[in-house]
């Protein structure tokens, strides 16, 4: 499997990689972890002329901290990401994610960055830095811009990234106290493997055990992640009992309504969407049991 | 334009004027004729292409030599040194984990990196380690055996 012939430039910070991006415009790509952007080039899916290697930029590789926030370098590896589970706490379905990407030799390439502006359907960063309302930080020539992830994926590796723009940080705001998350990923095979479905969910509950904040986000059902809104709805303001009762099945059956799966060579539409209730209803009871844990 | 890397490999500097377009796969195998490592899928999906960069187990397929300024490598050729076989070849050996070969190289420097890092690790954490490994050959157990087996083995020599 052969790469094209292309011309190599070696970015030594942010900024000269915006300029080789502004100078090359369409002709050039950003390589990091290299374990999408070459594959697609072996492939024949993808051409550029110019390649940027983003990947020794410094400070763009950890996950530093604030009082209020995280802060994720584009650069910050899969399995780095995977080591983080006990230090983001209630947030931790972001490094269980970051774990079950693609395989160990993978993730130890692959950023987390790349994986966001890649922005597959069946990404596995995306749907918990969605359900956890990621802020991403964008370089461009005119300077820095802030885009809600939310907003960001638009389509099929679609994004509003423009062409001479590099992503330096994804920003979380820390979770509320008594917030559980969980993130579950079905494929045909335990791993090395892309979702068939991927669920990831985020509930914050008050004193009282109600409900305060849901958020519901499903992968590889659509075109990008979806919010299940009418789903994150249902739970508001309501007090779960227990983890096989509604509201918990009741959002997890408003959720399968609101993906539009497609059938494809791992799944069937109507298998999709069934599991996607089956994920629902795990990741709910999941993140409701941490959220109550999170409380004493 | 070709680029100028410095690297370590098996210890030994090493520095070379590449082409962009070559993987450190190509490079290893077609220039310093280290054809231990293999070109399995060339997609990074099974492993057989395993090398140690910079203390990680990385599917070379998907390096560029370019990449590779700086760095230390250790292919399969750099495991065993003066005094024999590293324990975990002659586990592999020891178990039968090896019939036709051509996963061995990447499983035994997976399993190298993984005990440098975890030198009691449970069937379990050894299966999600060498989760990037394919084999078509033995069905894994013997493989998961002589990890086991290595790991007593250098547990025991301490």
């Amino acid at each position: 499997m052969l790469l094209p012939r292309f011309q190599y430039h070696e970015a030594k910070d942010a900024h000269q990689a915006i300029r080789f991006l502004g100078e090359f415009g369409d002709q050039a790509k950003v390589l990091a972890g290299g374990t999408d952007l070459l594959v697609n080039m072996k492939l024949g899916h993808a051409n550029p002329k110019q390649i940027i290697h983003i990947g020794r930029i410094p400070s763009l590789n950890n996950m530093e901290q604030t009082d209020e926030e995280w802060r994720i370098g584009s650069l910050m590896t899969a399995a780095d990401m995977a080591l983080q589970r006990d230090r983001l706490g209630a947030a931790g379905m972001i490094a269980q994610a970051a774990s079950v990407l693609g395989t160990p030799l993978i993730r130890n390439r692959a950023t987390i960055g790349g994986n966001v502006i890649t922005a597959r359907p069946a990404a596995d960063m995306l749907p918990p830095l969605m359900a956890l309302d990621a802020k991403l930080t964008l370089v461009g020539p005119a300077g820095e811009r802030q885009v809600d992830l939310n907003n960001f994926v638009t389509g099929v590796g679609q994004t509003v990234l423009c062409p001479d723009e590099l992503l330096t940080f994804i920003s979380i705001t820390k979770p509320d106290e008594g917030t559980g998350t969980a993130y579950i990923k079905l494929g045909t095979r335990k791993t090395l493997e892309i979702s068939l479905v991927n669920v990831a969910v985020a509930l914050s509950l008050k004193n009282d055990g109600t409900v305060s904040k849901a958020r519901i986000v499903m992968g590889a059902v659509g075109p990008t992640p979806l919010r299940a809104t009418r789903a994150e709805n249902i739970l508001v303001g309501e007090r779960i009992i227990s983890d096989n009762d509604s509201p918990i099945c009741g959002a997890a059956i408003q959720a399968a309504q609101e993906a539009s799966p497609i059938d494809d060579h791992r799944g069937s539409a109507k298998y999709r969407q069934h599991m996607v209730e089956v994920l629902t209803n795990r990741a709910l009871a999941q993140a409701w049991s941490m959220a109550q844990g999170d409380k004493s | 334009m070709k680029q100028h890397i410095k690297l370590t490999i098996n210890g030994k500097p090493e520095e070379r004027l590449v082409e962009p377009n070559q993987t450190l796969l190509q490079m290893l195998r077609e220039d310093l004729l280290l054809t231990g490592s293999k070109h399995g899928c060339g997609e990074g999906e099974c492993g057989a292409c395993t090398v140690i960069m910079d203390g990680q187990p990385v599917n070379s397929c998907l390096v560029l030599a370019a990449q590779t300024d700086g760095s230390v490598i250790t292919t399969i050729e750099g495991v065993a040194d003066d005094d024999g076989l590293h324990p975990v070849q002659d586990a592999f050996i020891e178990t039968g984990a090896i019939q036709c070969g051509f996963c061995s190289p990447g499983m035994i420097l997976t399993a190298v990196n993984l005990l440098e890092h975890n030198a009691q690790p449970d069937r379990n954490q050894i299966r999600q380690a060498l989760s990037g490994n394919l084999c078509r050959c033995t069905g894994y157990h013997k493989i998961v055996d002589a990890v086991e087996m290595a790991a007593s083995k250098i547990n025991g020599e301490k």
